[in-house]
């Protein structure tokens, strides 16, 4: 407690009084007297009580004025009312842009993989067939020539081929994002929902005259999911995929 | 490994359920059915004859996990493959799969070939 604090504790009795109790007291506890003894006990504290029961009385004025002056404040009620579910909105639209761009690169690779596949097998079969053509032709040295080179052309196809089929399947794979940055926006989400609904409740108290949904804090659970982990997350989580085989093999995985 | 074989993907993203969906068919399976999550699952699984079962953990609904739970809870689904594909990264949460009894866990972001892999190693197991 500071200076100032205890010199908001001045006893409501005069000196002389509270001296005079005090010398009595002495007496009293001299004299064996029990009965005395408590009641100037008493009497000296409840000097100092009333001052702590005025003091309970002051802070909670300035309790309830501090919470009016929040309540009737006006940029919390626009907090709640308009910024907090326009940052919703704003998340959510974020979800809705994501999930319409990986959407729309998935159909495209989904298209152009069949494109990619079919391009190494018609370049595969030609050369096979460009083969037996060479083959029964052996002695012709032109036609050979020519077979040749196109022979190298089909190969290099058939390895750009498998090399675009590959690189549309990372494509893909790239678009995983969405699930995982989905999910970390719905939490977060979700906090704004659970603040929103909290500040609403404070300003129901403060000013019963607006309307609050029911107080219902989510507690976040392992059972329910946690959702993505953020880099760094700390020891509880793992890393990557060689972690999760790890310790599934050490459960007899 | 029947590559013939019915396969229920469970992800509330479509996204998700998409890029596993082509990964399945880039390893040959085309036998693939969709749903967004366990409630939706579950009476499919109990009716269709399903062979694997690939489910992510966090979904509305009913969550991987509990779909998990009520497939070992059926004596007509109790030995169905299982494989979860999530976010769900913490450790307790792996101990908890496992001891529910899923055959394999995989952590997002993965690849085809971490796929591929434990499909082959869950298959390896039914089969032995």
């Amino acid at each position: 407690m500071s200076e100032s604090d205890e010199q908001d504790f001045q006893p409501l009795v005069d000196r002389d009084k509270r001296l005079a109790d005090a010398r009595a007291l002495v007496a009293a506890i001299e004299n064996e007297d029990d009965a005395g003894e408590a009641r100037l006990i008493g009497e000296l504290t409840a000097a100092y009580s009333g001052t702590i029961f005025d003091e309970v009385g002051r802070m909670t004025r300035e309790v309830h004025d501090t919470l009016r002056s929040f309540a009737e404040d006006e940029r919390l009620g626009s907090l709640t009312q308009d910024e907090m579910p326009d940052a919703r909105d704003r998340l959510h639209y974020v979800i809705t842009l994501t999930e319409q761009a990986a959407t729309r690169t998935l159909s495209i690779t989904e298209e152009a993989t069949p494109m990619a596949e079919k391009i190494v097998d018609r370049s595969t079969r030609l050369k096979d067939e460009l083969a037996k053509v060479a083959a029964s032709e052996a002695d012709n040295s032109r036609l050979g020539s020519v077979v040749e080179s196109m022979t190298r052309y089909l190969e290099a196809t058939t390895g750009s081929g498998e090399r675009l089929k590959g690189q549309l399947t990372e494509i893909m794979m790239a678009q995983e994002f969405q699930d995982l940055s989905g999910q970390l926006l719905m939490r977060v989400i979700d906090l704004l929902e659970q603040l929103e609904e909290k500040l609403v409740g404070l300003l129901q108290i403060t000013a019963p005259v607006r309307g609050s949904k029911a107080d219902s804090a989510k507690v976040e659970s392992a059972e329910d999911g946690v959702g993505p982990q953020l880099p760094n997350a700390g020891e509880n989580v793992v890393k990557n995929q060689d972690d999760v085989d790890d310790l599934l093999a050490s459960l007899g995985f | 490994m029947d590559r013939n074989m019915k396969i229920l993907v469970v992800d509330d993203f479509s996204t998700m359920r998409r890029i596993i969906k082509n990964l399945l068919k880039e390893l040959g399976f085309t036998n693939i059915e969709e749903a967004d999550d366990g409630q939706t699952a579950l009476p499919l699984l109990k009716q269709g004859n399903f062979d694997f079962l690939v489910t992510d953990w966090n979904m509305p609904g009913m969550t991987g996990i509990d779909l998990l739970r009520n497939v070992r809870a059926d004596p007509g689904l109790a030995s169905l493959p299982v494989l979860m594909v999530t976010a769900e990264a913490k450790r307790e949460q792996i101990v908890l799969a496992a001891q529910e009894g899923v055959n394999g866990y995989i952590v997002k972001p993965f690849n085809g070939a971490t796929l591929k892999e434990k499909i082959d190693k869950i298959f390896e197991r039914v089969e032995s």
